[in-house]
């Protein structure tokens, strides 16, 4: 599964902007997955972890926030989100929840954002 | 003392990816080559049609073959005396821009007309990564079941023509290739659904033609 990928882009990201910051460490890291990405959560902060032994996201907490599902429906032109309770994680099927239609757009949901870190930084008046 | 600071940073991954895709289609439309991501599932028929196409198409034609780990399809295409470079993906369950970029510096693109991207068989993983290609074919087979449109949705919403292999043997495997087609249609109802065999030849014809439909727009 691509996890590994995604999470050493997401790892590189974080220490890249966290090294211009000038950051000593990075405490916190809040990832946005869309329920849509075919991305396993658990899988993801796993593998982030692992990948972040020795550098400034060793001590990070890595919090994951699902996006959820948008559509707009082409055929009763709903636009709005979709209730992803019984989605299933690795088939997802998506229906529009006004019509039951299957042709529609997706507009949100499939985004693997990388959105905060917290830093730590010396304090230049220390 | 320390101060602790939050950075907004809002850098999404798939975009990052999406941007690279472009520049790779900016590539191959400077050289005008016509770029076709072969996706599907393993053992469906990609390497097979790729070949066909190669010996029916009248084009310069070049390929890229992704792999996980062996250069078995690559070799399979070098028997046709066609450009080839095979991408080995490692651990990787699908190619991404970045590696078709790499892979453009080992093709004469200025020399070529139409390239195929043979994509790892996979109908999961490669759904979210463009590659940069024009259009986006997907081939599957009865011998994967007439459940498996359902079973995979996001693939075939993406796709611009949808291939349904090996109806030869339809029968033998208790498979409904109408059913597969159909369900292509509810998801999909602008894409070209094709039912299609490498044995009888059925489909090729108008696989050519709707590629040729493609290049022309
Ligand atoms: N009966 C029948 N067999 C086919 C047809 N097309 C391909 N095959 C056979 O199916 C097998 C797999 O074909 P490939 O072209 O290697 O499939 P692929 O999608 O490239 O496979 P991977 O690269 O391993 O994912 C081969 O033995 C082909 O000869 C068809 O239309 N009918
Ligand atoms: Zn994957
Ligand atoms: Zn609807
Ligand atoms: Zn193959
Ligand atoms: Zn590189």
């Amino acid at each position: 599964m691509h996890e590994l990928s995604m999470a050493d882009a997401i790892v590189k990201t974080a220490i890249e902007v966290a090294e211009k910051n000038d950051a000593q460490q990075i405490t916190e890291v809040t990832i946005e997955i869309g329920e849509l990405t075919l991305l396993n959560p658990e899988q993801l902060k796993f593998m982030v972890g692992v990948l972040s032994e020795n550098t400034l996201l060793e001590e990070a907490e890595i919090i994951i926030e699902a996006i959820p599902i948008q559509i707009n429906c082409k055929s009763c032109n709903y636009e709005g989100p979709v209730p992803s309770d019984d989605l299933d994680h690795f088939v997802p099927i998506v229906n529009c929840p006004e019509c039951e239609g299957q042709d529609l757009e997706i507009t949100k949901g499939r985004e693997c954002n990388v959105k905060t870190i917290k830093i730590e930084k010396e304090d230049e008046d220390a | 003392m320390h101060k602790i600071a939050e950075i907004e940073i809002q850098h999404d991954i798939m975009v990052a990816n999406k941007k690279l895709a472009k520049r790779n289609q900016r590539i191959l439309d400077k050289s005008d080559v016509f770029a076709v991501d072969v996706l599907g599932a393993i053992g469906s028929g990609k390497t097979s049609l790729i070949e066909t196409l190669i010996e029916k198409m009248d084009y310069k034609i070049g390929v890229i073959a992704g792999d996980v780990i062996s250069r078995f399809d690559a070799g399979r295409f070098e028997n046709h005396n066609v450009p080839v470079v095979g991408l080995n993906t490692g651990k990787e369950c699908h190619l991404d821009a970045h590696l078709v970029e790499h892979a453009f510096g080992d093709l004469p693109l200025d020399d070529m007309e139409l390239l195929f991207i043979e994509n790892v068989g996979n109908l999961i993983c490669p759904v979210d990564f463009d590659l940069g290609s024009h259009i986006r074919m997907v081939v599957i087979s009865v011998s994967e079941g007439d459940d498996t449109v359902e079973k995979h949705p996001l693939i075939f919403k993406d796709a611009d023509i949808v291939v349904i292999n090996k109806v030869d043997i339809a029968e033998a495997v208790g498979a409904d290739e109408n059913k597969m087609v159909n369900d292509v249609l509810i998801l999909n109802p602008d894409v070209v659904v094709i039912k299609s065999s490498l044995k009888t030849g059925e489909g090729i014809d108008e696989i050519i033609g709707n590629i040729e439909n493609f290049m022309k727009e």
